[in-house]
C-alpha cells in the first residue's frame, strides 16, 4: 500500500534535485512554492497527528498560504521587475549539483541510520528527506551567483529545518511553537533579502550577489 | 511582594504609554511623570514597609521556556537598594520634564521615557533576583537599556562612540559574571542561589574574583572605569543621575550580594576589595581634579565614591574574616549608607551640571564662572551636593564616611590586623581632602567668580520641574545628615542579616548616631544664628557691591581669576606617576610679556594601558585575519556548513 506521506516525501525529493538542476528563475520559484506546499501538509499525514487537533486547523492553511502564496509571490515579482530569467556561470555546475544531490541522500539516509533515534515508521524517511533538503538549500546558496536563487536556497533550507522538526518534536504543542518560529524567522529572513535584493539591482543593474565584493574596503 | 510587582508594571505602563502618545508632547510628558512617581512611591512604599515589618519567605517564582526559573525574593538589602532605585528614580523623570524641552525630538524622546522605564524595572528586578538566570536577564537588560540611554544623541559621532565604549564594556563585563556563574555552576550543578555556599574554599574564590571583575566593571572600580568619564557627559543629564546615582549601585549589590552568597571565609576578600578601594578612591578623585568638563569631573568623582563603598565593605568583609564583629558592622554599614547617600548627592549634581549645561551651552568649567548668581537654585543646591559629597558635617556624605572611618579605627584599636585598617584610614583622608579640593574648584570656577564666557553670562534658572527635583534632592542630603538615626536604623536592619553582625547591638550605632545628630543641629543653630545676627547688624547701612576678583582694580578683567586648570594644577602634578599630563607652556621672555599660553590635558592612565596592552594586540591579531572577509557571500555559507560539519564531528 502505498502511503500518502511516501508520496508527499517522493516529491519534496524529486522538487530538490529539479531545483538542483534548473537554471530558470521562474521555473526555481515555481518549484519552491510546489515544495512549500508540501512540506507544510506533511504533519497533518504523521501517525501521531491523527487526532487533527484546533492548533493544526488553524496554522496548516497559514503555513500553507505563506510558503505557497506569500513568499513565491513575493519571489516571482522580484524575479519580473529584475528582468532576469536565467542563472549563469553557477559556481557548482549542474551536473555537480545534481550528482552532490544524489549523494546527499544517501549521506543522509547513512546519517539517520547512525542517529540513536528511534522513530516510528515513516519518521525515519522524513528526517532523511528533511537533511537532504536542508543540504540540498545550503549547496543552492553557495553554488549560485544570482541572489533570487540564493533567497530559494534560503527557502529550502527551511523547509529542511521544518521537517525535521516535524520529525522530531514529539509532542503536538512543541511541534506548532517550532513551526511558528520558523515560519516568522522566513518571513523576516525573505523581507530583509527582498530588500538587499532590490537595493544589489538598484546599485549594479544586476542580482550576481558576487558584485557585493566591490563594497569591501 | 505583590505591592514591589504592582509598582513595577506601574512604572513599566508609563514607560510604554509614551510611544503611543508622542504626538501631544507635554502631555505624553507630564503622564510619564505623573505615572513614573506612582510606581515608584508604591514600590518604595513597598520597600519600607517591608524593612520595618520583614515578611518571612517573601519569594515569588514561574516558570519560563520550560526549563527555567525566573524568581524573585524580597530580603533586607533588596529592600535597601530598592530605596534609592524608587526615589532617584521619579526624580530624574520629573527633572526630564523640563530638559527634554525640543518638541522636534518627540519620538525620540519618548523612546528615551521607555528605556528609562525598562531601565528602573530591570534594576529593581535584579536586586530581588533569586537565582542565577534572573539575574543575569536583569543584568543584561540593565545594560543594553542603558546603552540605549546614553546614545539618546546618536547622530553625534562622540556620543556614538562613548555609547559603544559602554557597551563593550558593558558586555565584557557580562561576560566575566557569566563566567562566575559557570564556576559556580560547575560546582552546584543549580542555577539557584541556595546552594552556592557548599562550594570548596578555592573555587569560591575564583568565582568572587571573576564576579567582581564583572560587577566592578560596571561599578566603576579603578581600571574597569573607563566607561564612566565617556558615557556620562555623552548622555543626557537625568539618565546620567539614574545611572551614576543608581545604576552603578548595582555592581557594588551584586558584590555584596555575592559575597553573603558565598559566605567565603578568609581574609582575601576583604584585603582585595580593600586595595580595589584605595585604587578607586584615591585616583579617582585625583583625575576628578585633572579634568575640566563638569560631567566628566563628575564620573570620576563617582569612581571615587565607589571606592569610598568599597573601603567600607572591604572592611566589613575583614571584619568578618577576624571576627571582629563591630568593625564588620560598621564597615558594612558605612558602605551601604554611602550607596544610599552618593546615589542622593550624585544625581543632585549630575541634574545641577545638566541644567548648567542647558542654560550655558558648555560644561567646561574654565567657560564658567559667576552661575550663582543667575542660577541661584542650582548654584545653592549644587554647593549642598559638593559639601556632601566632600564629606563635610552636617550632611550625609560625612555620616557614612563617619561609620566607615569609626569601623577603621575599631579595627585599629582591637588589633584584627594593623596594615588595612590604617591604610584605609590614610587613603580616606586623602580621599576626603582632595574632593573637598576637587569641589572646591567645581563650584569655585563655575558658580562664583565673574562669567568668563558670553553664554556663561547669559544663563538663566532652568525650569521648575528641574529645579523641584534638584530641591528635594538637596533637602534629603540635609535631613540624612541632620538626622541620620532612622537611616541608620535601616542599614544597620540590612547588616544584621549577616551572621557575624548579630552580636552587634545597635545601641553602638545609635549612640554615636545621635551625637552626630546633635552637632549637626548645632552647628546649624549657630549658623542660623550667625546669618540673623548679619542681617541685623547690617540692616540700614550702606552697602556697596563690586565685581569678584575686583580687589580694588579700576578695570578687572575676568581673565584674572582662577581657572580650574591652575587651581587644580600643583594637586595633579604631585600625582604626576599615576596622572598622565601633557602641559604646553609658551613662557614669558620680555618684560613686558606679549601672548602666552598654558595648556593641559590630563589623559586617563588606565584608557591607555587597556589601548596598549588589550586593544593594540587584538587589532594585530584582527588584522592579521582580515583576509577571511573576503566579500563572497557563497564562500560566507561554505564558512558556516564547514562549521556545523565540524561541531558535529567533534561531538
Amino acid at each position: 500500500m502505498i502511503h500518502l506521506t511516501d508520496v508527499i516525501l517522493s516529491i519534496t525529493i524529486l522538487s530538490v534535485l529539479l531545483t538542483l538542476g534548473s537554471n530558470r528563475l521562474m521555473a526555481l520559484v515555481k518549484i519552491i512554492a510546489l515544495q512549500g506546499v508540501l512540506v507544510s501538509l506533511t504533519p497533518l499525514f504523521m501517525e501521531h497527528h491523527d487526532k487533527l487537533t484546533g492548533g493544526i486547523l488553524f496554522l496548516t492553511p497559514i503555513t500553507v498560504a505563506i510558503k505557497g502564496l506569500v513568499i513565491p509571490a513575493f519571489l516571482f515579482f522580484a524575479v519580473k521587475k529584475a528582468s532576469i530569467r536565467r542563472e549563469i556561470e553557477p559556481i557548482i555546475s549542474y551536473h555537480a549539483s545534481l550528482f552532490a544531490g544524489l549523494a546527499m541522500i544517501l549521506v543522509s539516509a547513512f546519517i539517520v541510520d547512525r542517529l540513536p533515534l528511534n522513530l516510528p515508521g515513516s519518521h525515519a524517511l522524513l528526517l532523511i528527506t528533511g537533511i537532504t533538503t536542508l543540504a540540498a538549500g545550503l549547496l543552492l546558496m553557495m553554488g549560485r551567483r544570482k541572489g533570487i536563487t540564493q533567497v530559494i536556497g534560503y527557502l529550502m533550507l527551511e523547509n529542511g529545518i521544518y521537517l525535521i522538526g516535524t520529525a522530531l518534536a514529539r509532542e503536538v504543542h512543541t511541534l506548532h511553537v517550532l513551526e511558528f518560529g520558523i515560519l516568522l524567522d522566513l518571513l523576516a529572513g525573505v523581507m530583509i533579502m527582498g530588500i538587499i535584493l532590490t537595493n544589489i539591482n538598484r546599485a549594479f543593474d544586476d542580482m550576481d550577489t558576487s558584485l557585493l565584493m566591490r563594497l569591501k574596503d | 511582594m505583590d505591592t514591589y510587582l504592582f509598582s513595577l508594571v506601574v512604572i513599566l505602563v508609563g514607560g510604554i504609554l509614551p510611544l503611543f502618545t508622542y504626538k501631544k508632547f507635554t502631555v505624553m510628558k507630564a503622564a510619564c511623570v505623573i505615572i513614573t512617581a506612582i510606581g515608584s512611591f508604591t514600590g518604595l512604599y513597598a520597600a519600607l514597609s517591608f524593612l520595618i515589618h520583614p515578611v518571612e519567605n517573601a519569594v515569588i517564582s514561574w516558570p519560563w521556556l520550560h526549563h527555567f526559573e525566573i524568581a524573585l525574593q524580597m530580603d533586607a538589602m533588596a529592600a535597601f537598594f530598592l530605596i534609592p532605585i524608587f526615589f532617584i528614580c521619579p526624580l530624574a523623570t520629573l527633572y526630564s520634564f523640563h530638559y527634554m524641552h525640543h518638541e522636534k525630538q518627540s519620538g525620540k524622546t519618548a523612546i528615551s521615557y521607555f528605556f528609562s522605564a525598562v531601565l528602573f524595572v530591570s534594576m529593581a528586578l535584579l536586586t530581588t533576583a533569586n537565582n542565577m538566570l534572573t539575574f543575569a536577564l536583569a543584568w543584561e537588560i540593565m545594560s543594553l537599556s542603558s546603552f540605549f540611554l546614553v546614545v539618546f544623541d546618536f547622530r553625534n559621532k562622540e556620543t556614538r562612540k562613548a555609547g559603544y565604549l559602554y557597551f563593550i564594556f558593558a558586555q565584557a563585563g557580562a561576560l566575566f559574571l557569566f563566567a562566575a556563574f559557570a564556576v559556580i555552576y560547575s560546582q552546584t550543578g543549580t542555577l539557584s542561589f541556595d546552594s552556592i555556599s557548599a562550594m570548596p574554599e578555592n573555587m569560591k574564590l575564583i568565582a568572587f574574583v571573576l564576579a567582581f571583575m564583572g560587577l566592578g566593571s560596571k561599578a566603576g572600580v579603578f581600571p574597569l572605569h573607563i566607561w564612566l568619564p565617556h558615557a556620562h557627559p555623552a548622555a543626557p543629564s537625568p539618565v546620567s543621575a539614574v545611572m551614576s546615582g543608581v545604576m552603578i549601585k548595582m555592581g557594588i549589590f551584586g558584590i555584596i550580594r555575592f559575597y553573603m552568597l558565598l559566605a567565603p571565609a578568609g581574609e582575601i576578600y576583604g584585603q582585595i576589595i580593600l586595595v580595589a578601594g584605595m585604587i578607586s578612591g584615591i585616583l579617582g578623585v585625583v583625575y576628578a581634579l585633572g579634568v575640566h568638563d563638569i560631567k566628566r569631573l563628575l564620573a570620576y568623582s563617582s569612581v571615587e565614591n565607589i571606592g569610598i563603598i568599597l573601603l567600607g565593605l572591604g572592611l566589613g568583609m575583614l571584619g568578618v574574616a577576624t571576627g571582629n564583629s563591630t568593625m564588620a558592622a560598621f564597615g558594612f554599614a558605612g558602605g551601604l549608607l554611602h550607596v544610599f547617600n552618593h546615589s542622593i548627592f550624585k544625581s543632585l549634581l549630575f541634574m545641577g551640571a545638566g541644567s548648567v549645561i542647558h542654560k550655558a551651552g558648555t560644561g567646561k568649567i574654565n567657560e564658567l564662572g559667576g552661575l550663582m548668581k543667575t542660577m541661584p537654585v542650582t548654584g545653592k543646591t549644587f554647593l549642598v551636593g559638593a559639601v556632601s559629597i566632600s564629606g563635610l558635617p552636617p550632611f550625609n556624605g560625612f555620616v557614612s564616611e563617619f561609620l566607615i572611618y569609626y569601623g577603621a579605627f575599631y579595627g585599629l584599636a582591637h588589633g584584627s590586623s594593623f596594615l588595612l585598617p590604617m591604610l584605609t584610614i590614610i587613603s580616606l583622608a586623602v580621599i576626603g581632602g582632595l574632593a573637598a579640593s576637587c569641589f572646591t574648584k567645581l563650584v569655585g570656577v563655575a558658580f562664583l567668580g565673574e562669567p568668563r564666557t558670553e553664554n556663561a553670562a547669559k544663563a538663566s534658572e532652568c525650569g521648575i520641574a528641574m529645579r523641584i527635583s534638584m530641591v528635594v534632592l538637596a533637602l534629603s542630603c540635609i535631613v540624612v545628615g541632620v538626622f541620620p538615626e532612622p537611616f541608620v536604623h535601616i542599614v544597620f536592619r540590612v547588616v544584621s542579616g549577616l551572621p557575624i553582625a548579630a552580636t552587634v547591638s545597635p545601641t553602638v550605632f545609635i549612640d554615636l548616631v545621635r551625637n552626630i545628630s546633635l552637632v549637626a543641629v548645632l552647628f546649624l543653630g549657630i549658623l542660623g544664628i550667625t546669618m540673623l545676627l548679619r542681617k541685623g547688624l547690617y540692616s540700614g547701612k550702606p552697602m556697596a557691591k563690586g565685581p569678584t576678583w575686583g580687589c580694588g582694580f579700576t578695570q578687572p578683567t575676568v581673565r584674572m581669576q582662577y581657572t580650574g586648570t591652575s587651581y587644580a594644577m600643583s594637586i595633579v602634578g604631585f600625582f604626576r606617576p599615576f596622572i598622565h599630563s601633557e602641559n604646553v607652556y609658551s613662557g614669558i621672555q620680555k618684560i613686558f610679556p606679549g601672548k602666552t599660553t598654558y595648556k593641559t590635558k590630563v589623559s586617563d592612565r588606565a584608557e591607555s594601558a587597556i589601548l596598549e596592552t588589550v586593544v593594540k594586540p587584538v587589532f594585530w591579531v584582527l588584522d592579521k585575519l582580515r583576509w577571511i572577509q573576503h566579500g563572497e557571500i557563497q564562500l560566507y555559507i561554505a564558512y558556516i556548513v564547514l562549521a556545523i560539519v565540524i561541531l558535529l564531528l567533534a561531538q
